[in-house]
């Protein structure tokens, strides 16, 4: 095999780590209500400018991070609060959600370039420099890479244990397959789904402050394409399953790099929303999704 | 004690309930008949907590429970197995029942707790790591009274345990229910269609209709005196 095809694996491995670090956050809320974040990418894209910020005012890099984190897990109570529970509530067309939390992150798009300037701002090195890599097949793997690559890897792991293992990751399982039986059986379901919520934020803040690294900086409307992927590999894994997640991403950024190295840069989205399309026709629940189970 | 004092459930402008007043005698089988749509499953539903209340108050042991959230009353002993064989159908049988342990009283260790379940009903031994709503009807509902009663509750509230199940796995059923409330000694309140199947074991019978309570007493008065007074025929009409 060529250096051109193993340069472009590894790029599409490294991120395909990142959509399903994504597509994690994305399947928390999903687990609990059935709804997604679409505002996702803006508390990426908040944690890593607070990060800048923060780091800015002579804090230290640690408790930047630790602090933008807190902010960001606020704002994720916040949108369940008020931007997903009112819509469910709402009844009817039951899809209000979708508009309410694009539009929130819309709102802190916007409020960002207010406050911290439509500029790409450069982002501090967190972990590695862009100078670390190893060498691997006779490639230069950036750390940094390897380092998003790991976290999602050790998430992942974690999540599916939680679920799997613990009362408290049954319990989850439950609010989300019926929310009334839940209640009456004594689960805290309202604290559950802020819960999701809070964690989903977190693991967005989490993974912005990654990737902002990786790129090196940082503007508001940084994060968008990252939702669409993420949401794209959260779908093809089957959405709600943490294994289908790294999966679905690892497909994602896989194919979608060998197809802009070989064919066109310019297809490589392309490409990842016909994957999905061709999914929702031949497998609607997913590679790793459970389709419903129901018998009356 | 189990007390509801002039309760009135509304679902918009379309009140379910009109000013019930009604109590459960502790320590004992208390019937709700009453035909489709007469208001049992409101009732039941309004005493757990997921029914919108207009007015009036649910008292458990002469303390207020109207406007307490329904995770709370559950955590106070309320077991409520709800119409429509509610569980969590993606779930095994075996973690249905550790969830509902895990989030009752948790009086018996879950081990002896399940162990005893598997001892009473020991075709859901076999079916342990089936999905829920995978299994038969009557299986379905063996889970659902098994997931009420690992709880060890203080108050059972049953909503139509008979619906849908063939006659014999009803006597089962029904059995389960009377031993179990004779063996524990709490108060039991099951709302039914099948009137003589629910006076037949309960001590006393309350019967709605259009939403108002219309008729009550001993159940044996109203299993016999129903027929010749057509008293209890005539609510259902």
């Amino acid at each position: 095999m060529d250096d051109f095809f193993f340069s472009l694996v590894l790029a599409g491995i490294s991120v395909g780590s990142v959509y399903a670090l994504v597509a994690l956050g994305l399947n928390l809320t999903f687990w609990t209500t059935k709804t997604l974040n679409f505002g996702q990418g803006s508390l990426m894209m908040l944690c890593a400018m607070l990060t800048v910020f923060l780091s800015s005012q002579g804090v230290a890099m640690a408790l930047a991070v630790l602090g933008s984190l807190l902010v960001i897990a606020a704002l994720g109570m916040f949108i369940e609060r008020w931007t997903v529970r009112p819509a469910l509530r709402s009844g009817g067309s039951t899809m209000g959600w979708v508009v309410s939390t694009l539009g929130f992150g819309i709102f802190l798009q916007g409020m960002a370039a207010k406050y911290f300037g439509s500029q790409a701002v450069a982002f501090p090195e967190v972990i590695f420099t862009a100078q670390d890599y190893v060498t691997l097949f006779g490639q230069y793997v950036s750390l940094q890479y390897l380092v998003v690559l790991a976290v999602a890897v050790v998430l992942i792991l974690l999540l599916e244990l939680f679920v799997r293992k613990t009362v408290w990751g049954q319990a989850v399982h439950a609010v989300s397959l019926d929310p009334e039986l839940a209640l009456v059986q004594g689960m805290p379901v309202r604290r559950i789904i802020l819960g999701s919520f809070m964690l989903s934020s977190v693991l967005a803040g989490v993974a912005g402050v990654l990737i902002a690294q990786i790129g090196g900086t940082v503007d508001p409307a940084f994060g968008f394409d990252l939702v669409l992927l993420g949401f794209v590999a959260a779908v093809l894994g089957g959405m709600g399953s943490s294994l289908g997640a790294l999966a679905g991403g690892l497909v994602v950024g896989l194919i979608s790099k060998l197809v802009g190295g070989y064919v066109s840069t310019a297809a490589e989205h392309g490409i990842a929303f016909a994957l999905l399309m061709l999914m929702l026709a031949v497998r609607p629940q997913g590679l790793f999704g459970r389709p419903e189970v129901s018998k009356a | 004690m189990l007390e509801v004092r002039g309760l009135q459930v509304s679902y918009g402008a379309v009140r379910a309930l009109e000013a019930v007043s009604l109590t459960a005698a502790p320590g004992g089988i208390t019937a709700i008949l009453g035909a489709n749509g007469a208001g049992k499953s409101s009732l039941l539903r309004a005493i757990s907590g997921v029914a919108p209340v207009a007015g009036g108050q649910i008292l458990l042991d002469g303390r207020d429970i109207t406007t307490l959230p329904a995770a709370a009353r559950a955590k106070l002993g309320l077991a409520h197995a709800m119409e429509g064989r509610r569980l969590f159908r993606q779930l095994t049988v075996e973690d249905n029942l550790k969830l509902a342990w895990s989030f009752g009283a948790r009086a018996t260790p879950l081990p002896a707790a399940i162990a005893e379940i598997y001892g009473r009903f020991p075709i859901l031994e076999q079916k342990a790591r089936t999905m829920a709503g995978l299994l038969s009807g009557g299986q379905q509902q063996m889970v659902i009274l098994s997931c009420t009663t690992i709880r060890s509750p203080r108050y059972l509230l049953l909503d139509e345990p008979s619906l849908g199940l063939a006659p014999i796995i009803v006597q089962q059923i029904y059995g389960f229910i009377t031993e179990y409330a004779q063996r524990s000694g709490i108060t039991v309140v099951i709302a039914e269609q099948m009137a003589t199947l629910a006076l037949r074991v309960s001590r006393h019978g309350f019967v709605l209709r259009r939403g108002r309570l219309v008729l009550e007493g001993d159940s044996r008065t109203l299993l016999e005196g129903g027929g010749e007074s057509g008293a209890l025929a005539a609510s259902y009409l």
